[in-house]
């Protein structure tokens, strides 16, 4: 059975391409514009094997969405990778300390973001 | 009096300074008219302080009682030697240099007077060239937006291409792997057939060969009956001769026995039967060479049947190379079959690759973003300079405005810094303005913690 991937990010080009790159490599995709939009889906029962999100996002942004995240139940575990422009390192660290599983610098060939889903993705 | 000098010294030089800088723009007509005040002025003085030494004159004379009256004009005159000459006298240096500081005066009053009204004149231009800067900035602002919005929709339309493009390469992906299995079966059941259209032209060959062998000995024994066949029509012409001979010696054997009388009747009777004998004999004897020259016919029949099979085995020969051709098509058809599946396996790698430079493509599609970002920066940038520039203009055209201020492009410029999100944004910072980072930029694109 396919897995399924929850893109966030206010960006429609990076939306549609991550959601090309993901689908051709075989997993199933939704997508939400900001932190919020991905929050309701979670709350209503969309329940994703790994969330993608940018940080820098109207609304509620990456971090915000990260840290809520895990606050929900059920979701403690889920891979979280940011996949944003931010290079600078206590923003990396501040990822981290929320909880997020890895931090990706755009832009990331989709060669590699699929190994890295592997990665974090055993079963994928 | 000293201070005044001074300061009237220190006035014409800076006066004589701003002149020979800039020059003497005064006109003489202008200069007359001061010069005539001033004189009106200092002549006015010099009564003044001469009606004070009459007075004075009078006052001593009064003052002094009548012993020293004869002095009184010498008094006076020596009064007025000591303080009213050195006075004009210093009045009269005096008012040749405040004639010239006038002079100067004016000329550095008309000169700076230009300038402050040329400055006054450029600082209206300039605010309103500042305040004509929003439209300016707004339009540039609108211009990297329009662009953004544009090349997002351009970049939407590729991605939705590729898109496109990955659905048709699924379909004929699918296509393929059903060419695939249909190539893998077909080659399978090809081998097969071949496999077993050989052992068939196998047996098929062999009993060609058996039947040609059969054929060949045959022939060689028709060959070989007829020629014994052949052989007898000698032997039956010798049995003819020697009936006719025996039938001869029979006839003079019946004409001795009649010559010789009863004596000779029973050896007539032999004769006799000897000449019927071979009478028979030789009827015999046409009855073989009749029934050899049938058989020799019969045997021509034979012999052009077997030339027929000749012709026929000969056909056969063409039928052994017709399925020697028929099994070299085969394992050409076979070889074409693996070929055809190689081609089709490698189309199917093809693909795969194309898929992955299809996912490489749609990765650096996210320099869109990237470029967004940077491209957002450079117009809140913009809105940043537009608004300094508007305070400025408005700075600039409150006299009371104490020249401080609050916020600079310098300050400005380096508060940028906190702003940057990508490393790419603070090494064009440092290579055009210069300076050190504060951010840590340094580890790598892609981190698991």
């Amino acid at each position: 059975m396919a897995m399924t991937i929850l893109v966030v990010d206010d960006s429609a080009t990076m939306v549609m391409s991550l959601k090309a790159t993901l689908s051709m490599s075989g997993f199933l995709v939704e997508t939400a514009s900001h932190g919020q939009a991905a929050l309701d889906k979670l709350k209503s029962g969309t329940k994703p094997n790994l969330i993608i999100t940018d940080i820098n996002m109207p609304v509620m942004g990456g971090m915000e969405l990260i840290g809520k995240v895990r606050a929900l139940p059920g979701f403690r575990f889920i891979p979280i990778l940011t996949l944003t422009t931010e290079s600078e390192a206590s923003k990396r660290d501040e990822g981290k300390r929320l909880g997020a599983t890895g931090w990706l610098v755009k832009p990331v060939s989709g060669d590699d973001l699929v190994k890295v889903i592997k990665k974090v993705l055993p079963g994928a | 009096m000293a201070s005044a000098g001074s300061k009237g010294i220190d006035g014409v030089s800076r006066v004589k300074a701003g002149v020979a800088r800039v020059g003497d723009d005064a006109t003489a007509a202008d200069r007359k008219i001061r010069l005539r005040r001033i004189r009106k002025r200092l002549l006015s003085e010099a009564l003044v302080r001469f009606a004070l030494l009459v007075l004075l004159w009078f006052s001593l004379s009064y003052g002094l009682g009548p012993d020293l009256a004869p002095y009184r004009l010498r008094f006076a005159g020596l009064l007025a030697l000591f303080i009213l000459l050195p006075g004009l006298a210093y009045k009269r240096r005096h008012l040749v240099e405040a004639r010239d500081a006038v002079s100067h005066m004016w000329a550095f009053g008309q000169l700076h007077f230009s300038e402050v009204s040329q400055m006054l004149e450029a600082s209206n231009v300039l605010q309103a060239d500042i305040k004509d800067s929003k439209p300016y900035i707004d339009v540039m602002h609108e211009q990297i937006g329009d662009s953004l919005s544009e090349s997002e929709g351009e970049v939407l339309k590729v991605i939705e291409q590729i898109g496109l493009l990955h659905a048709k390469a699924s379909q004929q992906r699918e296509r393929i792997a059903e060419s695939i299995k249909s190539g893998k079966e077909l080659n399978e059941s090809t081998n097969i057939r071949i496999e077993n259209n050989k052992q068939i032209i196998a047996a098929i060959e062999m009993q060609l060969d058996a039947q040609n062998e059969e054929f060949m000995s045959n022939f060689e024994r028709i060959e070989g009956m007829a020629g014994e066949v052949g052989s007898l029509a000698p032997l039956v012409k010798v049995i003819t001769s020697i009936a006719q001979q025996t039938s001869l010696l029979a006839l003079n054997a019946e004409i001795e026995a009649a010559r010789a009388g009863n004596a000779g009747r029973g050896f007539a009777v032999v004769a006799f039967e000897v000449r019927k004998l071979a009478v028979l004999s030789t009827k015999a004897a046409a009855d073989i060479s009749e029934k050899i020259k049938t058989t020799c016919k019969k045997v021509d029949a034979e012999m052009g049947a077997a030339k027929d099979s000749l012709k026929e085995h000969e056909s056969n020969t063409a039928m052994s190379h017709l399925i020697g051709d028929l099994g070299g098509m085969q394992d050409e058809f076979s070889k074409n079959s693996r070929l055809l599946l190689e081609v089709i396996t490698e189309v199917d790698a093809n693909y795969e690759e194309s898929v992955m430079r299809l996912s490489q493509a749609l990765g650096h599609i996210q320099f869109q973003d990237v470029m967004r970002q940077r491209m957002e920066h450079v117009q809140e940038s913009l809105v940043e300079m537009r608004e300094h520039l508007l305070r400025l203009s408005e700075d600039a055209a409150d006299p009371a405005r104490d020249g401080h201020l609050d916020l600079t492009f310098k300050s400005m410029l380096a508060a940028h810094f906190n702003k940057y999100r990508m490393a790419s944004q603070a090494v064009t910072h440092l290579a055009v303005s210069g300076g050190e980072s504060t951010g840590d930029h340094s580890r790598p694109a892609i981190e698991l913690f």
